[in-house]
């Protein structure tokens, strides 16, 4: 059975909205295609295609975005997805034996889905918190911070109870007193 | 005139000109990767630097400043300039890797980055030899690598879409391709997926490269990563032998380019020609390998007691002399062929005017809508127009059988035009007479004929054809056969093989070369048979002919038609109905 792929009255308000923004017809195909991703849960190659003839834009431009960004999944992901981040900071840090080590404990590798389909491992580029090397972004969301084996465990089983973890605000080091005071 | 120091040689220019094509106007060489004459300009390869800057202006004096020794002060951009992106203005200095030690070193750097996952395997790619690639590498590339990590591995043997082939890891991301169709074929099929060292170019998924002018990426490509899936590992470069030519698969006639090794077309590229077809060329045309090569006819045929058998050529002159003999002028029919060229149909024509037959007709084959407004044309055929100014009478199909039918006609002759083939005409119309095909093919109509002669193709002679605009052009011939000989006719080009192949060695066979020779050659001998003989010894001669005696040719001559890549003939096409 196929799945077909379509966007309600609402949602094609929503994008006129976004198209509006922009002043040619290929740039709003980001946040269009976030909105997808939001939808669906993917952009799989029939949400590109929807997506590129909502905005009457070539799929391989569309393809080319979607393959740019390891934020929009491409092909379907787990409930949860760890982006371990390996780039420079965080590979210095430990980023791989993160990985590695989630590797391990999930019986998976980069790139994979467990079978239960709850989690999907990505290695993914700089996300910009290399203050707080190494790290891991899950879902597009929660950053996880100074992440070691033990916390990286802590975070899977939460998880596995239904728990995201918190929000975690890191001061920085010149804010540190203040906010100990 | 605003003038530019290149290297410490002045040059003067006009208008914008791009430094790094002006260098190349001038023969100046350069190296460089992304960019294209006819598309946009990235400038992502990074491979054209140069240094650059422009003369201080004193706008108080309104005068150059000038240092010490009365030389103007150039101030230079902090960085290396891409000379593909850059525009050149008055006094500007240039410094390239001949005179700037740090232009050197940078062209080297680059090339090193751009060789890190590249594959050093030159040997078993199918580029090497015309790569862009290998020879910057050599010219100006560094000695050795450097690197000595295992290389970033990609997909090999992509099948892009039924005509083209992409290796990923010989891609440079140079988005040549893509920019190709984004802005020529207009596709939009392609475009690079990943990033960083994961880049190349792809469709999107479920889709494939279908695009009717997707080969001519695999021309632009700079490396070996976009190939042929029809001509891949068939041939290297140098073995091969490179002529100039005409497609004549329609009425566009974009010059290409022949490539022949033994006397096989081993494949077709397109030439460039800003009048006609720029740089490109539709698929298509290049499929015509196959009928220049494949299923020819090949020393004359003749229908004996209802056996086709082959036939000396005596017999055919004398066959075909025979037939004619005791004809009434309105009992020959002769056919001309807006697929032959100008030369042929007019060596035809004039045979049979002189001898007093005036049925002398051709019917276009014109597929209203089939094209597509660029180089794809509605006229199937390289020259309805030469026919046209020829004066053959252009007939539909409809009144060319209505003529065969009413008409007493005791022999025909066609030129190469697959009459029965395309739906012209029923077969019945030609068995009664005495109907001779003069053609390069086999095919339905020719199966017909009481008497075939084998004629040369486009690239087994020199010839014009004038097309669908009206703009003459010529071939040259690239294809011996049995009667031509490359070494003697200086207009054909001699390659390695030709040059050093012998006909005992693995390389090189006289199997190739195919008992033909042009329709107008045929015709003079059957003219000198009947007294009428007119000298012709080369086609160029006939063109000049032409040239003196209809005033739409006036002024012709090959070396015109060369020097000018074609000459515009026809000045509003839409008033050519016949002369
Ligand atoms: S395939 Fe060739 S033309 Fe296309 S981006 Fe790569 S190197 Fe450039
Ligand atoms: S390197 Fe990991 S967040 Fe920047
Ligand atoms: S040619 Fe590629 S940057 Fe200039």
């Amino acid at each position: 059975m196929s799945e077909t792929f379509e966007f309600t009255k609402e949602e094609l308000a929503e994008i006129d909205k976004i198209k509006a923004k922009y002043p040619d017809k290929k740039s709003p195909v980001m946040p269009v295609l976030w909105l997808a991703q939001n939808k669906f849960g993917h952009v799989e190659p029939e949400v590109q295609q929807l997506v590129a003839k909502t905005l009457d834009i070539p799929a391989a431009h569309v393809y080319g975005v979607v393959s740019f960004y390891t934020q929009y999944y491409g092909t379907r992901k787990g409930k949860f997805v760890f982006d371990v981040c390996t780039t420079l900071t965080c590979q210095l840090c430990g980023g791989y034996d993160i990985l590695h080590h989630l590797e391990d404990k999930l019986g998976i590798k980069a790139g994979e889905t467990t079978e239960d389909g709850m989690f999907s491992i990505q290695s993914v580029e700089c996300l910009g918190a290399c203050g707080y090397a190494p790290m891991m972004q899950i879902t597009n969301g929660v950053y996880c911070n100074h992440l070691t084996k033990e916390k990286v465990d802590r975070i899977v089983d939460d998880l596995k109870a239904g728990k995201m973890p918190e929000f975690e605000q890191i001061p920085f080091p010149q804010h540190q007193n203040e906010s100990s005071k | 005139m605003p003038e530019i120091f290149i290297d410490n040689v002045r040059y003067e220019f006009e208008g914008k000109p791009l430094v790094l094509q002006f260098m190349l106007d001038h023969g100046l060489d350069h190296p460089f990767f992304c960019y294209h004459p006819s598309l946009s300009i990235p400038a992502n390869c990074r491979q054209c630097y140069v240094e650059a800057g422009t003369p201080v202006f004193n706008r108080e004096t309104n005068s150059y400043e000038l240092d010490e020794s009365g030389e103007r002060v150039i101030r230079f951009f902090p960085k290396l300039m891409t000379a593909c992106s850059l525009e050149a203005t008055d006094g500007m200095v240039i410094k390239t890797h001949r005179t700037s030690a740090l232009v050197e070193r940078a062209q080297k750097d680059t090339m090193e980055f751009i060789l890190v996952n590249h594959p050093l395997d030159c040997p078993i790619c199918d580029q090497a030899g015309e790569c862009p690639l290998q020879i910057q590498t050599y010219k100006y590339g560094p000695e050795g690598s450097r690197f000595e990590h295992k290389k970033v591995h990609k997909p090999k043997r992509i099948k892009l879409g039924p005509r083209v082939i992409l290796d990923a890891e010989r891609c440079i991301n140079c988005t040549r391709c893509v920019r190709f169709t984004e802005e020529i074929s207009k596709t939009h099929q392609l475009t690079i997926i990943s990033r960083g060292d994961k880049n190349y170019p792809a469709v999107a998924p479920g889709t494939e490269f279908d695009d009717p002018y997707s080969l001519n990426t695999v021309d632009i490509c700079p490396v070996g990563a976009l190939t042929s899936s029809d001509f891949r590992f068939k041939a290297r470069v140098w073995e091969m032998n490179q002529t100039p030519g005409i497609d004549i698969t329609n009425g566009k006639g974009c010059n290409i380019d022949v490539w022949t090794r033994d006397n096989v077309v081993m494949r077709i590229t397109p030439r460039y020609n800003p009048a006609v077809n720029d740089h490109w060329m539709p698929d298509f045309g290049r499929e015509d390998i196959r009928r220049m090569n494949e299923n020819r006819i090949s020393k004359p045929e003749v229908l004996l007691d209802g056996d086709r058998i082959k036939s000396s050529w005596n017999n055919a002159e004398l066959n075909f002399t025979e037939n004619l003999a005791g004809l009434e002028s309105n009992e020959i029919l002769v056919i001309g062929s807006a697929f032959s060229s100008v030369e042929d149909n007019y060596a035809v024509k004039k045979l049979f005017s002189t001898l007093g037959f005036n049925h002398q007709v051709f019917v276009p084959n014109i597929k209203e809508g089939s094209g597509d407004g660029f180089l794809i044309d509605d006229d199937q055929y390289p020259n309805t127009n030469g026919c046209r100014l020829l004066g053959f009478e252009e007939l539909t199909s409809e009144k060319l059988t209505l003529l065969l039918s009413k008409g007493n006609f005791k022999m025909i002759v066609s030129l190469e035009d697959d009459l029965v083939g395309r739906g012209v005409l029923n077969e019945d119309l030609l068995k009664e007479p005495y109907f001779v095909y003069m053609g390069s093919n086999h095919n339905k109509t020719s199966a017909l004929a009481d008497l075939i002669v084998p004629i040369a193709n486009s690239v087994e002679q020199s010839c014009s054809y004038v097309n669908s605009s009206g703009r003459i052009q010529r071939t040259t011939a690239a294809k011996e056969t049995l009667y031509t000989n490359r070494r003697l006719n200086l207009e054909m080009s001699v390659g390695r093989l030709d040059r050093y192949g012998t006909k005992f060695d693995n390389w090189v066979t006289d199997r190739n070369r195919i008992d033909c020779i042009p329709a107008w050659d045929f015709i003079e001998r059957v003219a000198t048979n009947l007294d009428k003989q007119t000298g012709y010894e080369s086609a160029s001669e006939i063109m000049d002919e032409i040239a003196s005696v209809l005033p739409a040719f006036n002024g012709l001559s090959y070396d015109r038609i060369d020097d000018e890549l074609g000459v515009q003939i026809i000045g509003d096409v839409s008033k050519v109905t016949s002369a």
